[in-house]
């Protein structure tokens, strides 16, 4: 008697391309695309699926999460400031205190709840997708990304030819960390500017990071660690504390920029 | 919304201050909301009793003379923000999030953020142009305390936080206080093992061995170092020198913070130069009417290293 039910690879395939093409095509118009799969993005995702919102996240590598799996020095204990650990209680991942307002959970663990809360919620994630450019509508205003396969962007130009693709959105959230590339598309067009991480570092920066995320540009706001090299502020180091809660305050702006009411949990 | 806290001491008619004093009629301070342990009201009585000025205590700065365009006064603060800390000041157009951030911060007058530094020469241009002209005299002291970091571009090719830019008007910045002066030099080897330790600064189990060695952030003692600050703001308004060489003297421009809580918390007073001094600001006539100047761009700061 065999442990597997039976069925065969051109069913595997169809399988494959079924679940792949309705997702592609439901997000192919969505309310907010949200670039970036890293912590703060995925606290977006997360925040936005539960009230409704109707969301994809982009991540051009295979794997979620970003640096939310490491801590300093390719070390995987990662930090968080208080009052940040009430999101991990949020999320049902365990932590320890180390120090007075310093908390400190395994990497892994973190980032995979938060990972598998995203998507309890709600939220799509199409990795291995790499950001190319923004789309533009009247004034400017964004309203859409273009995207690629990540390995058309690694392979040489005369083998990948392949065109992009659009998805179509009302907002954007660029959480792409140090990079900000969804600002740094508006810049090329002249239509934004970054000013790069500032050199300050001083105790209360994080707050800092979380005030400043929101609205960036018509149809863009800003969050993680894009908000430092958006507007110069100071680099706080391998601690996450700001990344969940900016990703909490990007999905606020958005609910307010779309006429939502946030529900309560 | 002015709350007036003091009456003049009576002043007597032979002392007769040098002829380039500018001796104020009044002071008035901007209270920071966002400062749980500044009592303003205490740093006004100290004005009375030790120089003997009138003195009243108002709301924040901004709250008081920022008037109702908001959007456009959050605009020309946002214009003051150093983008390089690196580099000399250069001026740009804010940011439309950088605008938005400064518009929550003046709604909320209560919230620090302390993590932006600001050019404190066009921060304090920026502040005299909201004064209205009958206060813009040197007549009037104006004294404002607040959250906000202000730097100055310095010989050494970079910012530096200030605790205090005495100009017209002068800022005292509570933030400031606690990152200007450096705090104790095995503070920050304790602060950079724990971070590679760990990976992440724990600022408080970095300051736990250095408890009381630096002002920090709601510190008990912010209402006796603002106080000196304050006096430091008033003097160079009065003898356009702001500092003094003791060490022990409520002038003295700490570098460190040790010096700052020697000067102002265990000394917690002036030499015997500046209390004369005060002491004839205190005797002196006030200054007839009509016979007022209009203050001077000039700045003096406080102090030593940034972060």
């Amino acid at each position: 008697m065999p442990i597997f039910g039976e069925s065969s690879e051109a069913e595997v395939t169809r399988a494959i391309l079924a679940g792949f093409t309705k997702d592609l095509g439901e997000y192919a118009s969505t309310e907010v695309i949200i670039v970036g799969g890293g912590p703060s993005g995925l606290v977006a995702a997360r925040e936005l699926a539960l009230n409704g919102v109707k969301n994809v996240v982009i991540e051009r590598n295979n794997y979620i999460g970003g640096g939310f799996w490491i801590g300093g020095y390719l070390m995987n204990t990662v930090t968080l400031r208080a009052p940040a650990q009430k999101y991990l209680d949020e999320i049902g991942c365990p932590y320890k205190k180390y120090s007075e307002n310093l908390y400190v959970t395994p990497g892994p663990h973190a980032c995979s709840k938060l990972i598998a809360a995203a998507m309890d919620a709600g939220a799509k994630i199409q990795n291995m997708t790499s950001f190319e450019d923004i789309v533009l509508r009247e004034k400017n205003r964004v309203a859409g990304v273009v995207i690629n396969w990540t390995p058309v962007q690694a392979l040489p130009h005369e083998i990948t030819c392949v065109d992009p693709i659009a998805l179509e959105c009302e907002l954007v959230i660029d959480a792409t960390g140090h990079d900000a590339y969804v600002i740094q598309a508006l810049e090329k067009r002249g239509l934004a500017k970054r000013i790069g991480e500032g050199g300050m570092w001083i105790e209360k920066s994080e707050d800092a990071v979380v005030e400043h995320t929101g609205i960036a540009y018509p149809g863009v706001i800003v969050a993680g660690m894009a908000v430092c090299s958006t507007y110069g502020l100071p680099r706080m180091g391998p601690t996450f504390g700001a990344m969940l809660l900016s990703g909490k305050r990007a999905a606020e702006t958005a609910l307010k920029e779309l006429g939502r009411k946030p529900k309560k949990k | 919304m002015a709350r007036t806290a003091t009456r003049g001491k009576r002043r007597s008619p032979s002392a007769s201050p040098p002829a380039d004093w500018d001796i104020p009629r009044v002071v008035h301070l901007y209270a920071d909301p966002s400062s749980g342990t500044l009592r303003v009201g205490e740093i006004a009585d100290h004005f009375r009793d030790e120089l003997g000025i009138p003195c009243d205590v108002r709301e924040d700065f901004f709250s008081h003379h920022g008037g109702p365009d908001r959007e456009a006064l959050a605009r020309a603060i946002a214009a003051t923000r150093v983008r390089n800390i690196m580099r000399p000041f250069q001026p740009m157009e804010p940011l439309f999030g950088e605008v938005q951030f400064e518009l929550r911060l003046l709604d909320e007058p209560a919230k620090r953020i302390p993590g932006i530094l600001y050019d404190a020469y066009r921060y304090l241009r920026l502040m005299r142009e909201l004064l209205p002209p009958r206060e813009r005299t040197l007549r009037a002291l104006h004294v404002a305390f607040e959250h906000r970091i202000l730097g100055t571009f310095d010989e050494d090719g970079r910012y530096h936080a200030r605790a205090v830019v005495c100009g017209y008007p002068s800022v005292v910045s509570t933030s400031g206080i606690v990152e200007g002066p450096a705090k104790p030099a095995a503070y920050y080897k304790v602060k950079a093992q724990l971070s590679i330790a760990l990976g992440a600064i724990p600022f408080d189990a970095a300051k736990e061995p250095f408890k009381g060695q630096f002002i920090d952030y709601d510190d008990p003692r912010l209402t006796r170092v603002a106080t000196g600050y304050a006096l430091q703001a008033a003097m160079y308004h009065i003898t356009k020198e702001p500092f003094c060489e003791d060490p022990d003297c409520r002038l003295f421009n700490a570098h460190w913070q040790a010096e700052l809580i020697r000067a102002q918390v265990q000394s917690h007073r002036l030499c015997q130069r500046h209390r004369e001094i005060a002491r004839r600001v205190a005797r002196a006539e006030p200054p007839a009417k009509g016979l007022s100047r209009e203050p001077a761009s000039g700045r003096r700061e406080s102090h030593g290293r940034g972060r």
